[in-house]
């Protein structure tokens, strides 16, 4: 008995002396909801092969929990919606690169930083003429075009091309197409670990002051707040950051100046096979769910558009065929990404705004209303006055006559035109990928981005165009012959 | 009813320029066969499809039955595409090269117009369509498609067709020109049974011994005018006109 009762006391001032005050105040553990993208990649994201839930700031949070004994419910949220679900109390706490800043400070309590980054300067593996933003005047660098990046070189004086991501970007720098690129250091780091790439390298700083990373709590979470710092400060402490930073970045970037990437050990890039072998799967989900329905869709529309228009061309009515003249004239003397352009960023000037999958089948219908409008007329006019007299002796009208007798003879000199139309609209539906449509060409480039593995990713989706359209060319061969059932003995 | 079945009065119609219809007047007795005939260019089949406002004459007026319609006086628009519908509804047209519809089966190509035009039950115009296909000698035929058929049976079908309309009369648009000449004879032998089973017809061809033999009336055309007109025997018999002389000594040495 007396031995039970010290070995409670002695149990109890451990608790107390140990820095986890968590678990000495309460019996059972709180859950924590944490809300994060888990579509950012490499701080929050699905590993491709488990589809498990990882990431540098994940790893980071449960290496948190841990130490504060918390019990964690991840809840991913989409960026936009993620600040209004902690207003709302729906998550806890957000772990998903939130940088600190003035306002953000001010409304939320934020962390201790376990993140630190800055804008650095890359350039070609020894490139000598490049040490600091200086030299930048007068070279080439790659940008995203609307980052603050893209400002800070031309204001060093560079000529900026624009890119999609950085992956795009050291492409061009690999190249020689361009001298350097300014960016943030994560991102660069990201891309030396994951691709082992020893082409370009860190030439130094750009110069601006950098930005911390920090959880984003409730203010009025003071305790959990209090809890979350003393487990970063014993996580710096212990090595653990430094750990999990150096996994993802092979650098520590959870120190101020955590310098270059050290690549001589430790995680290296994934094959080429591994990375198409993941990407397989959302390009295809990319091909079934957008662009196969965008091309369906668009080209149903587009059809019924084109009868309409070749009707209104061949119309006696002067107005309606000077009408359906001019729009079939705009329509092919322009380019497609323009009139995709137009749709998505231009009506929604004059409060014509569409989400992205309509606003591509706006633009591809019409776009086949104005290619098929002149097959459709030529078709229609093939078929022997004959045929509409007779017709008309038996007493059908306009729309009778069109429907029932016109229109199933003009499909056959229709199809075949028709269903080259139908292939190039299935390859231009691989434009969406510039309104924000994730189709299976902009699947092939997320990868890309990611995993710098251009020539086997582009041409991997080539082969799923290839096949859908060779699976098109088929059905084509079969509906000639059934159609032609009628005129060949 | 009146006996007096077609009434065509002062019918003038030019293409452009040219004057191809320069006052036409003729009736055609109930029951009775018609013939047209004429040079190329004389404007008889511009007045056959005047009949079945296939052409739209500039003016004159043009009785079938009960429905008459005056050109001069057409309205623009929905009205005058009314009258003429209801003036073309009074007759079946036999084209010259038979315009059958060739993605429908015989059978489809006689009910289309009953059924989808006039809206009539289908059993009803299927039935009276085997009977009509049986008349014309094809009722093995029905379900075949037109490309199946020979030159002949193509147009028997093609007359089939126009009198599953049940029209008051059949205009024929030299139904045996763009046929190879042995299978000439059946179709004429079809149309000379529609005239005796008391259909009023009226014929435009060119062959002169089958139009001595059809018609109760013929009308020579020449130049957009009616210039001989009377029974065969009168027409071809003793010609009074130098025009028509010089017509059928050329269709006759030929013939």
């Amino acid at each position: 008995m007396r031995q039970v009762f010290r070995g409670a006391v002695l149990l109890l001032l451990l608790l107390i002396v140990l820095p986890a005050p968590a678990n000495a105040r309460q019996q059972q553990p709180p859950v924590v909801k944490i809300g994060t993208e888990g579509t950012y990649p490499p701080f929050s994201f699905h590993d491709p092969q488990t589809q498990e839930l990882t990431g540098y700031d994940i790893e980071v949070v449960k290496a948190i929990a841990a130490k504060a004994g918390w019990r964690l419910e991840f809840v991913e949220t989409q960026w936009d919606a993620v600040f209004p679900a902690l207003d709302a109390g729906r998550i806890d706490l957000i772990a998903n690169q939130v940088s600190r800043n003035p306002e953000r400070t001010a409304k939320y309590g934020l962390s201790n930083t376990y993140t630190y980054s800055r804008g650095v300067i890359v350039r070609r593996t020894g490139d000598d003429r490049i040490k600091s933003i200086a030299d930048l005047s007068g070279k080439t660098t790659a940008q995203s075009s609307t980052s603050n990046w893209a400002k800070i070189a031309r204001d060093a004086g560079a000529r900026v091309e624009a890119v999609e991501g950085f992956a795009q970007a050291a492409a061009l720098l690999q190249q020689g197409r361009v001298d350097a690129i300014v960016n943030d250091n994560i991102a660069v780091l990201d891309y030396l670990a994951t691709t082992g790439s020893k082409d370009v390298e860190i030439a130094g700083d750009a110069g601006q002051a950098g930005s911390e990373q920090v959880l984003a709590l409730r203010k009025t979470d003071a305790a959990l707040l209090t809890q979350a710092n003393q487990a970063i400060d014993a996580l710096k402490a212990d090595g653990t950051l430094r750990g999990i930073s150096q996994k993802y970045f092979k650098a520590d970037v959870s120190v101020e100046d955590g310098g270059t990437a050290d690549l001589s050990e430790g995680r290296g890039p994934r094959s080429t096979w591994d990375v198409l072998r993941s990407t397989a799967w959302p390009m295809f989900v990319g091909l079934v769910k957008v662009t196969i329905p965008l091309t369906a869709l668009s080209f149903a529309i587009g059809l019924v558009l084109a009868l309409l228009v070749a009707l209104a061309r061949i119309s006696p009515y002067r107005v309606l065929s000077g009408a359906a003249r001019a729009f079939i004239s705009i329509i092919r003397g322009t380019p497609l990404l323009l009139q995709l352009f137009i749709v998505f960023y231009g009506l929604p000037q004059i409060g014509l705004k569409f989400p992205p999958f309509t606003a591509a089948v706006v633009a591809f219908s019409l776009n086949v209303a104005g290619y098929a409008a002149e097959v459709v007329r030529s078709a229609i006019l093939s078929v022997p006055r004959g045929q509409f007299e007779a017709a008309s002796t038996i007493g059908l009208n306009y729309s009778q006559t069109l429907r029932r007798i016109v229109l199933p003879q003009a499909a056959r000199t229709a199809v075949p035109p028709l269903s080259n139309t139908l292939l190039s609209l299935l390859k231009d539906t691989s434009l969406g990928s510039v309104v924000l449509l994730t189709e299976l060409f902009r699947e092939s480039q997320l990868a890309a981005a990611e995993s710098n593995e251009f020539l086997a990713l582009y041409s991997f989706a080539g082969l799923y165009y290839w096949l859908i359209c060779v699976a098109l060319s088929a059905g084509q061969k079969r509906l000639e012959t059934r159609l032609n059932r009628y005129v060949i003995a | 009813m009146t006996d007096i079945r077609i009434e065509v009065s002062g019918l003038h119609k030019s293409f452009g320029s040219l004057d191809v219809l320069r006052g036409i007047d003729f009736t055609v007795p109930r029951g009775t066969s018609t013939v047209l005939l004429g040079p190329s260019g004389s404007g008889k089949t511009t007045v056959l499809r005047s009949l079945n406002v296939l052409d739209t004459p500039d003016r004159g007026v043009v009785r079938i039955d009960d429905v008459s319609v005056d050109f001069s006086a057409l309205p623009a628009g929905k009205a005058g595409r009314a009258a003429a519908q209801r003036l073309r509804a009074q007759s079946g047209m036999v084209f010259q090269s038979h315009n059958l519809f060739p993605h429908r089966t015989v059978l489809e190509n006689l009910t289309e117009g009953p059924v989808v035009a006039q809206g009539r039950p289908i059993e009803e115009v299927v039935a009276e369509a085997r009977v009509l296909l049986d008349q014309v000698g094809l009722a093995d035929k029905a379900s075949s498609y037109p490309y199946q058929l020979s030159g002949g049976q193509q147009q028997r079908v093609g007359i089939a067709r126009a009198l599953a309309l049940k029209p008051r009369v059949v205009l024929f648009d030299e139904p045996t020109s763009a046929l190879d000449p042995e299978l000439v004879g059946e179709v004429l032998s079809v149309i000379k049974d529609l005239a005796s089973e008391g259909w009023t017809t009226v014929i435009v061809t060119h062959e002169i011994r089958f139009a001595e033999s059809v018609a109760d009336q013929m009308l020579f055309l020449d130049g957009g005018v009616i210039v001989e007109r009377g029974t065969p025997g009168q027409v071809i018999g003793e010609p009074r006109e130098e025009r028509t002389q010089r017509f059928l000594r050329r269709v006759l040495d030929h013939g």
